[in-house]
């Protein structure tokens, strides 16, 4: 009896994640769609990038910066013992710059941006101003969500590029200070271990995350039932949706990328 | 000459799980008519107003506007006819990030091609229809409830739609709001506004509509004029009256 209790839950739980999977793409489809058929907030979608973007720069920042100290101060002890520290500037930068940069980066803004759509969709829509819209005549995706998703999308690969940048420039401190290299020869390094396709690549990745961080939000905040209680468990879940999402994605997106480096 | 029929209810069915809220519900609106829509709390009066602009999805029956069935269209073709049926929240709605000008200037920003000085003159005559002139920076949490709700009521109706549906517009407020709430149906019923007024106010209801329908048992048990209401000795309908008397320690008979 209990294994049948415990298969029933089972069920109902997989049956319910994959109705959620299914609402998400909807809606990802909705926003494709909408951006094209309009009306377009193009003034709603700068004032999400200054929300999403700026508001989030100053965690690109410490973030990048953080890393590239960290990462500097570990490959170059560790490439020590074998005579090596001077690869320390092509690792520590094609690490950062393909890996690194673009998934610590939007993990952390999924983090701030994520829960933040979120609560204010949900606080929207537990309040009705989400049916007020649609009452008044207007899709709430067209003028909420798509203005979002865009600024997301936008907005991230520009917040990668910063926590790149801050990352290097982490890199470039450590390696003089520690390990004594001139700042010419860590440049030089840079730039002939990083080639363009892999910056590419690591923007790619954070755009990508960027829909995935404005889809759930928005998805979960025009899902939000049963007032302020709702809202705090919406906060919650698309912060831990979004940041399982992203790492699952990066898996396969770093296969396809190497697939396609390879070729 | 026959009167034209805006809206038409034909044997509306809904249900939220096993509770039955509508069991065939049948009504009709015409043009510039006033309907008071009563009943018990939970008999799903405001499901029918939210059913009626497609918030909520019917399980059964047919919803005609202007001849149009509109039950079945989708969200893209609801977001154009709501234009013309709008709704006024209970709560008044209001967008809370944006001041009482910025809620009231969004439908026609929206809907319409106005511009910056000709939707500012339409806010500025609105607000002196709801008799709140001159507060168009305040923003919705310095008003007070009844303000709310008619800046809400304003905002519904400044595309000037046929049909308004009003979703207890007076609950909660004190006999002075009240009585201001109901004035502002008066004008905007005397404007030609066909409207649907969800209420347990029978006062007000009495005052304001041309028809008075009340819902009980997923059912509507009558559907008839206000004196016809105030002189019924139909048992359920006697029933309802006593059990709002008694809440309200009011008599609405003769």
């Amino acid at each position: 009896m209990s294994l049948k209790v415990t298969l029933n839950r089972y069920l109902i739980t997989t049956h319910e994640a994959l109705k959620t999977i299914g609402e998400i793409k909807y809606l990802f489809f909705k926003i494709i769609k909408g951006t094209f058929e309009g009306p377009f907030y193009f003034k709603k979608m700068l004032e999400q990038i200054v929300a999403i973007g700026m508001g989030s720069a100053s965690i690109a920042i410490v973030v990048g910066l953080v890393m590239g100290l960290v990462m500097t101060l570990n490959f170059g002890y560790g490439l020590m013992k074998f005579g090596a520290v001077y690869y320390v500037p092509s690792m520590v930068s094609l690490s950062l710059i393909r890996e690194m940069s673009p998934i610590f980066t939007s993990l952390l803004v999924a983090g701030r941006v994520a829960s933040g759509i979120a609560a204010e969709l949900g606080a929207m829509n537990v309040t009705q101003q989400i049916d007020a819209l649609r009452a008044l005549g207007t899709s709430p995706v067209k003028i909420l969500v798509i203005p979002r998703f865009w600024a997301a999308v936008i907005a991230l690969p520009l917040l990668n590029t910063i926590s790149s940048a801050f990352g290097l420039l982490g890199g470039l401190i450590i390696s003089h200070l520690e390990f004594g290299m001139a700042a010419g020869f860590y440049l030089d390094k840079v730039r002939f271990g990083v080639r363009l396709h892999d910056y590419i690549g690591g923007c790619t990745k954070s755009l990508i995350f960027g829909a995935i961080i404005a889809t759930i939000g928005c998805y979960r905040g025009l899902k939000t039932k049963e007032g302020t209680r709702g809202v705090g468990e919406a906060t919650t879940w698309a912060v831990v949706t979004s940041s399982i999402a992203i790492l699952v994605c990066n898996f396969f997106l770093t296969k396809i990328f190497l697939v396609i480096i390879a070729k | 000459m026959k009167e034209e029929i805006l809206l038409q209810l034909k044997d509306i069915k809904k249900s939220f799980g096993t509770n039955h809220i509508h069991r065939g519900v049948s009504l009709e609106l015409k043009k510039g008519e006033s309907l008071g829509l009563l009943g018990g709390s939970g008999t799903g009066k405001s499901v029918l107003l939210r059913s009626i602009i497609g918030l909520e999805n019917i399980d059964d029956g047919e919803i005609h506007f202007r001849n149009q069935r509109i039950d079945q269209y989708t969200e893209d073709q609801m977001l154009v006819t709501r234009k013309n049926i709008s709704y006024s929240f209970q709560s008044g709605a209001l967008f809370d990030s944006h001041n009482v000008f910025e809620n009231l200037a969004f439908p026609l920003m929206e809907h319409t091609n106005l511009d910056y000085r000709q939707i500012k003159e339409k806010v500025k005559e609105m607000l002196q229809l709801i008799d709140l002139p001159g507060r168009e920076t305040l923003m919705p949490s310095d008003l007070s409830g009844g303000m709310q709700k008619r800046v809400g009521m304003a905002r519904s109706m400044i595309l000037d739609p046929s049909i308004i549906l009003y979703d207890e517009p007076t609950a909660g407020l004190d006999p002075l709001n009240t009585q201001n709430v109901v004035e502002l149906m008066k004008k905007l019923k005397a404007k030609g506004h066909a409207s649907i007024f969800v209420t347990h106010d029978i006062p007000s209801a009495l005052q304001l509509c041309d028809r008075i329908i009340i819902l009980g048992k997923g059912i509507i048990i009558f559907n008839d004029t206000p004196e016809a209401f105030r002189n019924s000795i139909d048992p359920e309908v006697s029933k309802f009256k006593s059990q709002e008397d008694q809440i309200k320690g009011k008599s609405y008979g003769h």
